[in-house]
């Protein structure tokens, strides 16, 4: 039997689901209706658009714009005359609105080297480390891993002017190249502290005995760490990878101040960011460049989720 | 000559091998950076020429411009008001997660989204949520419901866009607050429920008197993570709008921006992290009970 109360429990908890769902999605699927609406369709509150534009996603990747923007007569001129092929591609070539195009793809290259450089080292220091502390026992283990707690809660302002001092009299941020490296060091040290946490705690999970009996067979620890550790921390190893490579993907205020003078090494952040204030009636290909940045990410985490409760509650989490 | 080294002495010295590039790595540009920050707050700071000594001159500028003192006001209602409503809004979710209801799996799924996307990209969204001329928060309130006469720039006015920053944290947030909380509620013995229920108590009793207790620790931990996080907070703030001045962007600013002055911009983050270390020994002393 249902009670009265029970049915209005039920439509009570029915409302609460669909309303936090609805907060928590609903900006995305804005994000996506509003990269695909014409101009004319802005202001028109609904989410479906009137007419699809795929325009916004086409000129951010760079698709079809060879032909674009050619006046029809000078098209007429390039096919009748008899040019040859590189004249007439010179010719093209100054209708092509370089300075106009947003070099998404671009940013996206420098955006991708460095997170995956900066994940990459972080995580080989970090299943260094990890080992050491959770496995080996020497003096001032105890004071390593604290202080490891400890610089998990400095956040980046503290940081900010003193590895800007740094970096300027070093010299590293006079060529991009420079400012580039400068850049992923501190991206390096960004993460390694949540490597460094979540790894350790992680390794804490594997039996020792396993290590133990290869020990007795005279394995040595640099083998052990190789076919046996790495191997059974393939997971841990993964996870850790995406959340370094989440960290570094999603920073904008070191970037902003290291890589300023140094334009063709932008970040997808600032990219962005110099979209938005470019020009006006931009909405479709800034919400369109939101979606292609933050479309890969969510991916990525997704395929992680089952990891992902367990890694938060690791430590595995900044910001 | 072969030293013969016991096995103890080799674990060891091979698990300093192995943590050193991290010591290494943290040490140089973790702790030394802070150490000369420290030094050079008190120094007149040139990038071309040498700095020289001044004293506490730039904390007496500092703490002398009431720019200072709006900003710190403006970061206590910005951490006050947005993890108040991380929390409330993460124990709700959680509340509401822990009842069984058919797909669940994929509204699980969903909520974690603004946790995991990147925040330069879904603070567009947002803006364009309180867009003057485009957006649906204008739409709403003026064209439907008329609660306000005319549409107006809310991220524009720093009065206002302190709310936007503050529900813009909310909504990235609460998912961790809420997977953290959730985690703690499904461990409660269920027979504490089951007794409640004999003795007759209401739903609000059950949760009163006994799911907030049983939450309160964890709850107080995530509170701290989330005062100290949004504290030292920027992007989340900065790409939305910058006219909400909090002290991470206040300094941004006097360091980066115009007239730079790096010297004031490390007394200012000075000042920042006495403040927080001093909210985090009374709240470790009061709330946690340590």
């Amino acid at each position: 039997m249902v009670s009265k109360g029970g049915v209005l429990r039920k439509i009570g908890l029915a409302t609460a689901i669909i309303l936090i769902v609805l907060f928590a999605v609903f900006p995305f699927l804005q994000m996506l209706s509003m990269s695909l609406k014409y101009q004319w369709d802005w202001a028109n509150p609904s989410l479906i658009p009137t007419q699809l534009n795929w325009g916004a996603y086409a000129e951010l990747l760079n698709i079809g714009r060879e032909e674009k923007d050619v006046p029809e007569s000078v098209r007429i001129l390039l096919e009748e005359s008899d040019l040859t092929r590189r004249q007439r591609s010179e010719i093209l070539e100054k209708y092509k609105d370089t300075g106009d195009v947003f070099p998404f793809p671009r940013y996206f290259r420098n955006s991708l080297a460095l997170s995956t450089l900066a994940a990459a080292f972080s995580v080989l220091l970090a299943v260094m480390g990890a080992y050491s502390f959770s496995r080996l026992r020497y003096r001032g283990r105890g004071a390593i891993q604290r202080g490891v707690l400890f610089v998990y809660m400095i956040g980046g302002i503290l940081l900010l002017i003193p590895l800007y001092r740094i970096a300027a009299a070093l010299g590293f941020l006079r060529t991009a190249a420079g400012s580039f490296t400068a850049l992923l060091i501190i991206y390096l040290v960004q993460t390694l502290p949540v490597s460094l946490y979540m790894l350790g705690s992680f390794l804490r999970t594997i039996p020792y005995s396993i290590e133990e009996a290869a020990l007795i067979e005279g394995v040595s620890r640099f083998r052990i760490i190789w076919r046996i550790i790495i191997p059974l921390a393939a997971p841990a190893i993964v996870t850790v990878f995406i959340f370094a490579f989440m960290i570094a993907w999603n920073e904008y205020l070191f970037a902003s101040v290291f890589l300023r003078d140094h334009g063709e090494v932008h970040t997808l952040p600032m990219g962005l960011r110099t979209l938005f204030g470019s020009k006006n009636a931009i909405w479709d290909r800034i919400m369109a460049g939101s979606m292609l940045t933050a479309v890969p990410v969510m991916i990525l985490f997704m395929a992680i989720q089952r990891n992902l409760a367990g890694g938060l509650s690791e430590g595995g989490v900044k910001g | 000559m072969k030293i013969d080294l016991t096995l103890e002495q080799r674990e060891a010295g091979l698990g300093w091998a192995l943590i050193l590039p991290c010591v290494i790595v943290i040490l140089s540009l973790i702790l030394y950076p802070i150490l000369s920050n420290v030094i050079s707050s008190f120094f007149e700071v040139s990038l071309s020429a040498r700095d020289s000594f001044t004293g506490f001159e730039n904390y007496r500028a500092v703490v002398t411009d009431a720019a200072f003192w709006r900003a710190v006001l403006t970061t206590l209602i910005y951490v006050t008001a947005s993890t108040l409503g991380t929390t409330l809004m993460g124990l709700g979710t959680a509340m509401v997660m822990n009842k069984v209801f058919p797909l669940r799996g994929l509204v699980r799924s969903l909520i974690l989204l603004p946790y995991v996307a990147p925040v330069f990209s879904v603070v567009y969204a947002w803006k364009f949520f309180f867009d003057p001329v485009n957006g649906l928060f204008m739409d709403i309130t003026v064209e439907r419901l008329g609660i306000f006469a005319e549409r107006f720039n809310l991220i524009d006015s720093p009065g206002s866009a302190l709310w936007v920053a503050v529900i813009f944290s909310v909504w990235k947030n609460f998912p961790f607050t809420y997977l953290m909380l959730l985690s703690r509620l499904q461990a409660i013995d269920k027979n504490i429920y089951e007794a409640a229920d004999v003795d007759g108590a209401g739903a609000w009793h059950k949760f009163r008197f006994i799911t907030l207790p049983e939450l309160y620790f964890v709850m107080g931990s995530i509170v701290l993570l989330r005062v100290i996080w949004n504290f030292n907070k920027f992007e989340d703030i900065y790409l939305l709008t910058d006219n909400v001045r909090v002290l991470s962007i206040y300094t941004y600013f006097k360091a980066f921006v115009g007239v730079a002055d790096l010297g004031q911009g490390s007394a200012l983050v000075i000042l920042q992290f006495a403040l927080l270390v001093g909210f985090i020994l009374y709240y470790v002393k009061k709330v946690l009970k340590w």
